[in-house]
């Protein structure tokens, strides 16, 4: 009578009473396959207790880096030049677009991870054809609802920052802002073309990612787009705040 | 695509422009000089002889020191070398009333182990439209090698050679190129182009472009962040541990190293991916595309581990191996290739 | 060291927070990654429980150290981060699990590739992921992983131990 799973796990937790592991150790010494389940527990337990640190990517320190200083709570030390002294407390409409700026510069659609339901999902082709054609026809379904979920958040997110891009875009020259529209151009492009592709093949795991890869892709150009504009009004802003100090100097 | 913006979003306040003197007086004058300003510069702009300004300075800085520049039109230039002084050398200039050249200033602030160096102007705050090639500072600046240095700019263009210390390096209508700067850090621009060469040895190196290239030679990083929208990534003779390079519409050429257990992450969406690759060590190559296709010059054993977990289905073998997917074993199998495109070619070639 | 670093942070000095992010961002990232299942969404939520980091190191006042209050922030923000995405996914997930057809990654003889831990790991259904992920990867006990994640102690038992089964049939076949 083999011990159930339980027991088994059990007793490579070494949680086991002393009799009931006894009982376990006499069992094991006469039995291959429980001793392969155990042998198997022990490798996964001892393995998982190895699994090593995984460098984040790269960019994201920049990414946060960006969030931080359009952060306007605390106070900011930068190694730039030294902050306005105007910047505290005159600037009260700018300070809600920083923190209004600041929430959608995170807003990359966490938990808006694509499930690629299409792909693990192919039974094998033993199982009986009508069985295959309602689980082909049930994720179908389940991707196309996936997929308008995860654009509606992707589109707010895009929304938003589309509409501060907009208002502040006279911050920018002319060309740099033809430059960043023409390129949103690009990336829409690929949206587009990755979404009639999700369309017509709704299991297809690289239409999928790339329509991902597009929206992240046009909130990463959002995003710095805001940033620059931020950039830039603040070097304004440093600027006009020395002319206005330099004005009351010379008593003009 | 139009980016139209009829949207009201809840709690984002539209700014009006920061009134910038309390007093009245001070308001008045102030707009009158924008009158005057805005005025002043539609006349002679672009059509007289050029007019220059030199702007010349030497300060002694530690070897530990910072130095920062932040510029808004004009080039850049910054060598690293001998000795514990950054000498600035800057040339204003303009093509219209040589009056022009005096409301830009080079502002210098110094303070232990730092200096900060900026060109501001009034051009800055009332040029809405941003003329900014009305006045233009050059600077060449020499730095003690091991200072760390982060360099801005907006309209022209940054080089930096030779600067040994952390290093950014960021315009946004310009080129940014660097040479034997082993601690690069950031070099980024918008409509230009980012070259590397001899760059970050044990450090993560973020270039990136939206509309120009990108381009590292040379260089042993640990890390490697390389992306662009519609310009081509080319990486030659390079030796990193991650890499991640994108474009959108552009290409992406990777003939560098593979080092064991190496991760490396190419993405484009319709351009071509080639990796050129001489002797590499043992890889998984996981590459998929929508419509491109997918070919392979080196011996690789098709399957591997990925396949071998999705099996002998005919699924797995589908997609172990078709036009459009291919997940592969080279040798040991220690390295990760995740190469996805969306109508871009996939290339695998021996260098 | 960290005193002064904290100090610097909590002052808003940017480059201090760029030492601290240096220093925790691989555990943090590793941790999220894990929980949530997948490398973009631990990266997403990186970058949420720094800036989240940021907002509050205000209010950290030295109590624990800042390794263990930081990991505390990162913990319950993944973990806000699963149950609301497992509220979604419930359903579908379930009709998933048994439809997947796969074969062993490796043959009994050889040990488990830490690779191949990792891609099976992501591959765990909610719930018993991020049990095992507590309790087996962090080293949390039962009462503890219980606690954080809501559900009696016998509760996350059943689920670590389902979890380590099903991570046997995805590395072994069986």
């Amino acid at each position: 009578m083999h011990p159930n799973d339980t027991t088994l796990n059990d007793y490579v937790d070494g949680s086991l009473g002393t009799i009931e592991q006894s009982s376990v150790d006499q069992h094991l010494a006469t039995c291959a396959s429980c001793q392969q389940i155990v042998a198997d527990l022990r490798d996964i337990l001892r393995t998982a207790g190895e699994l090593v640190l995984r460098e984040p990517p790269i960019r994201s320190w920049s990414r946060l880096e960006r969030a931080i200083t359009m952060e306007p709570a605390v106070r900011r030390q930068t190694t730039g030049a030294s902050s306005s002294p105007a910047e505290a407390g005159r600037y009260g409409s700018y300070r809600t677009w920083l923190a209004a700026a600041a929430a959608l510069v995170l807003a990359t659609a966490v938990g808006i991870r694509y499930m690629p339901l299409g792909r693990s999902d192919a039974p094998s082709t033993s199982s009986g054809g009508a069985a295959a054609a309602i689980t082909a026809d049930a994720t179908a379904q389940s991707v196309e609802s996936e997929l308008r979920q995860a654009e509606g958040h992707y589109e707010n997110a895009i929304r938003g920052l589309e509409a501060i891009a907009n208002s502040e875009r006279s911050e920018l020259d002319p060309r740099t802002a033809a430059t960043l529209q023409k390129n949103l151009a690009v990336i829409d492009q690929a949206i587009s073309e990755s979404r009639a592709a999700v369309r017509s093949q709704p299991a297809s795991d690289p239409a999928q990612q790339s329509l991902i890869e597009g929206f992240k892709n046009k909130i990463g150009l959002l995003q710095d787009t805001v940033a620059l504009i931020n950039e830039m009004r603040k070097g304004n802003e440093a600027g006009a705040a020395r002319i206005a100090s330099g004005l009351k100097q010379k008593g003009t | 695509m139009r980016l139209t913006a009829p949207f009201v979003i809840a709690g984002l306040a539209m700014v009006a422009w920061p009134a910038l003197a309390q007093d009245n007086d001070h308001r008045i004058v102030l707009r009158d000089l924008v009158r005057t300003l805005r005025s002043g510069a539609y006349q002679g702009r672009n059509t007289g002889p050029e007019q220059t300004e030199r702007f010349s300075r030497k300060l002694k800085i530690g070897r530990d020191g910072r130095f920062s520049l932040a510029n808004i039109a004009g080039d850049i230039v910054i060598t690293g070398g001998p000795g514990d002084e950054i000498s600035i050398e800057a040339v204003k200039r303009t093509r219209g009333d040589k009056s022009e050249l005096a409301r830009v200033q080079i502002t210098v602030d110094e303070h232990p182990g730092r200096v900060d160096v900026r060109t501001e102007g009034e051009q800055n705050r009332t040029d809405r439209n941003r003329r900014m090639d009305h006045v233009s500072v050059d600077y060449t600046v020499t730095v003690p090698a091991s200072v760390v240095v982060d360099v801005r700019s907006v309209s022209g263009s940054v080089k930096v050679t030779g600067v040994h210390g952390a290093l950014r390096a960021e315009t946004v209508s310009g080129n940014v190129t660097t040479a034997d700067t082993p601690r690069l850090e950031t070099a980024r621009t918008v409509s230009g182009d980012v070259s590397i060469t001899g760059a970050a040895a044990d450090g993560d190196l973020t270039a990136a472009s939206v509309s120009g290239n990108v381009t590292a030679k040379g260089l042993k990083a640990r890390g490697l962040d390389l992306g662009s929208v519609s310009g081509d990534i080319i990486v030659s003779d390079v030796t990193c541990e991650r890499l991640g390079a994108k474009s959108v519409s552009g290409n992406v050429e990777y003939a560098g190293a593979i080092v064991k257990t190496g991760r490396y992450e190419i993405n484009s969406h319709s351009g071509t991916v080639r990796l050129l690759l001489a002797s590499p060590a043992g890889f998984e190559l996981n590459a998929n595309s929508f419509s491109g296709s997918i070919r392979s010059e080196l011996p690789l054993t098709i399957g591997g581990d990925a396949a071998r977990r999705d099996g002998n289905t005919s699924r797995g073998r589908r997609d172990a191996a078709n036009s459009h997917s291919m997940r592969a074993t080279f040798g040991d199998g220690s390295a990760t290739l995740v190469v996805r495109t969306f109508s871009g070619d996939i290339i695998i070639a021996k260098r | 060291m960290t005193v002064d670093l904290v100090a610097r942070c909590q002052a808003g000095d940017v480059e201090a927070f760029e030492t601290l992010y240096r220093q925790y961002s691989a555990r943090i990232y590793t941790l999220a990654s894990r929980m949530a299942g997948s490398a973009e969404d631990g990266e997403d939520l990186l970058q949420e429980i720094f800036l989240q980091a940021y907002r509050k190191l205000g209010s950290f006042n030295g109590d624990s150290a800042l390794g263990t209050w930081l990991y505390r922030l990162a913990l319950n923000h993944c973990l806000d981060y699963v149950r609301s995405r497992q509220a979604k996914m419930n359903k579908l997930t379930e009709t998933l699990d048994a439809e997947t057809s796969f074969r062993p990654t490796a043959r009994r003889e050889t040990p488990i590739a830490r690779l191949d831990l990792e891609r099976a790991v992501e591959r765990l259904p909610e719930g018993c992921r991020e049990a095992f992920v507590l309790h087996d990867v962090e080293g949390f006990g039962h009462k503890e992983v219980a606690d954080l994640l809501g559900i009696a102690e016998g509760t996350s038992k059943s689920q670590v131990f389902k979890a380590r089964l099903k991570l046997r049939a995805f590395l072994r076949g069986t």
